[in-house]
């Protein structure tokens, strides 16, 4: 785990209000896993830490992906090129890649892990296919990329009408990022999916106990630790708050 | 010359004023980037006697320079920190001090027991301030005599030091803090958290489950500088201090204004290095007004 001060590198749009910020950090470049996730922070920033899953590494840079939800979200995207955040990671226990091939299914900001997982899964010579889902063909990532890609749109403006669940083909590897509510229809669809959670965070390096995911087999443990990657099936899904921003995808 | 740093509280030598407050630190095992040097003590997550689930999410909500936290003293219960810590903390070279939570004064009083003697447990902090349990905590913190009462309950099972944390809810922190004192605590820390609450517009509910929760962060430090003041000037025994603290400026402020030693909470969630900054940062302060050590630091502490 490493703490650095990194340069803000780039920004681009890739869907309708989502947009991807490059940084400089090398060790963490190096290391990270994918799944694996950042905590930033910067001066005149709130408080506390965002996390962001890593979307891309490439030698000594960093790409997180990110909408402006609120206020530090908003901040995070004003910055210009040069100005400095402080990177804490990479945090959390990441995806495992083993099999002949992967799907990997991402509704709207869940596109987060996946182009770093489509990385590492063709790395150990697995068949990728990412199914991308948002309510419309704006609001889809750009980005989405691997051996075939599958569009899934509510309205059906570009791909197929639905649900991107729904529109996923079965494969040896499960891996799923998006909504709670679509994590628990990958839950019952395939019970050993590798799944991505999102949830508030105190410190993202499991000290505060804030991030706490109930457990089928009752309890709770850390979102920032044991996760954010979860076997769908010990996710006590019902148990989640289904009133929070993240929970339902807005 | 490095001015000295090192203080006595309650008849625990420590190597620094920086302490790691309790439930913002774990068990010492799990804070990345920990420098240890920085460290004065450290004071565990708050345990029970049985292990506890915690409360359901969420259970944090960041508000203005501040957050509210409901954890619910989840914990793995006093056997477990037997087996798995008190090794450990038996090999480090700063005191580890127990945060003791019950839901009787009897309670209070048989944890101790369990724990002490056992190697590695160097003290205790007893938690009569803790907002976000259904039984006992910030109950027994806001009477005189219930926190006189678990003061006692422990003194008469431990010879170890005794720190007594203190609510913040109360009207007056004085008549509590002498209490305390004249049960047999060896030291006050004030302030715990401040209960708060903070609504959801879109769901139109509190937006952690337990409803309410422990209000910590800088929107609290001059709350806690006034709090700990007052519990200062009301007692002979050590006050640290806790409540906001990012930077040694806060942490000096606690000092000047009649603290002994400061403990160190929510940076910590921000910056894993916030204990050893602000530590190297109060040293800094000391050498560029000339004081050789701590003990020289001017403080403004009148008597009551």
């Amino acid at each position: 785990m490493f703490l650095l001060d990194a340069s803000i590198m780039g920004r681009r749009q890739v869907a309708r209000g989502m947009f991807v910020i490059g940084m400089h950090a090398p060790e963490i470049a190096t290391t990270v896993r994918a799944g694996q996730f950042v905590n930033l922070g910067w001066a005149s920033g709130p408080l506390l830490r965002r996390p962001f899953s890593v979307y891309r590494a490439d030698g000594e840079h960093i790409e997180v992906v990110l909408k402006a939800v609120g206020l530090g979200t908003a901040q995070l995207l004003a910055m210009e090129l040069g100005d400095r955040v402080s990177c804490l990671g990479p945090l959390g226990r990441g995806f495992e890649l083993a099999g002949a091939n992967a799907v990997l299914i991402s509704g709207g900001l869940g596109v987060a892990p996946m182009p770093l997982a489509a990385r590492d899964a063709r790395a150990v010579g697995m068949e990728v296919t990412w199914v991308h889902g948002a309510r419309t063909a704006a609001e889809l990532c750009a980005e989405a990329g691997g051996d075939r890609v599958i569009w899934a749109t509510d309205d059906g403006s570009q791909g197929i009408q639905g649900t991107a669940v729904a529109a996923s083909p079965d494969a040896e590897a499960v891996l799923a990022c998006g909504p709670n509510r679509m994590l628990a229809a990958v839950a019952e669809r395939w019970p050993h999916a590798q799944v991505s959670v999102e949830t508030y965070m105190g410190c993202g390096t499991g000290v505060c106990l804030g991030c706490a995911m109930p457990l089928k087999r009752g309890g709770y443990d850390r979102a920032c630790t044991e996760g954010p990657v979860y076997r769908a099936a010990d996710v006590d899904w019902g148990a989640l708050p289904s009133h929070l921003a993240y929970a339902v995808g807005t | 010359m490095t001015p000295g740093v090192s203080v006595d509280i309650g008849g625990l030598r420590l190597g620094g004023p920086v302490l790691a407050a309790s439930g913002t630190f774990g068990y010492g095992t799990e804070v990345p980037l920990l420098e240890r040097r920085a460290l004065g003590a450290l004071v565990s997550k708050g345990i029970f006697l049985r292990p506890r689930e915690g409360s359901a999410p969420p259970r944090i909500a960041e508000t203005p320079s501040g957050m509210l936290n409901a954890i619910g003293l989840q914990g793995p219960g006093v056997e477990a920190v037997v087996r798995d810590y008190a090794p450990m903390w038996a090999e480090w070279d700063f005191p580890v001090l127990v945060n003791i939570n019950g839901e009787s004064a009897s309670e209070y009083g048989e944890l101790a027991a369990r724990l002490d003697g056992v190697p590695g447990i160097a003290g205790f902090e007893i938690n009569i301030s803790c907002p976000n349990v259904e039984q006992g905590g910030l109950y027994f913190g806001n009477d005189p005599r219930a926190a006189a009462a678990v003061t006692e309950s422990v003194r008469k099972r431990t010879k170890l030091p005794l720190w007594v944390k203190l609510t913040p809810m109360v009207s007056d922190i004085g008549v509590i803090a002498r209490a305390v004192e004249s049960a047999g605590a060896d030291a006050l820390c004030a302030i715990n958290t401040f209960v708060g609450m903070s609504i959801d517009l879109n769901a139109y509910r509190p937006r952690l489950s337990f409803r309410t929760g422990g209000l910590s962060g800088p929107a609290i430090r001059p709350l806690a500088v006034h709090l700990a003041h007052q519990a200062a000037r009301a007692v002979d025994i050590p006050v640290i201090g806790v409540g906001g603290i990012i930077r040694a400026e806060d942490a000096l402020e606690f000092l000047v204004a009649g603290c002994s030693a400061v403990q160190v909470g929510t940076a910590t969630f921000v910056n894993p290095k916030a204990i050893a900054e602000i530590h190297d940062g109060i040293l800094g302060f000391l050498e560029a007004r000339g004081l050789s050590s701590l003990a020289e630091l001017p403080r403004y502490l009148p008597r009551d």
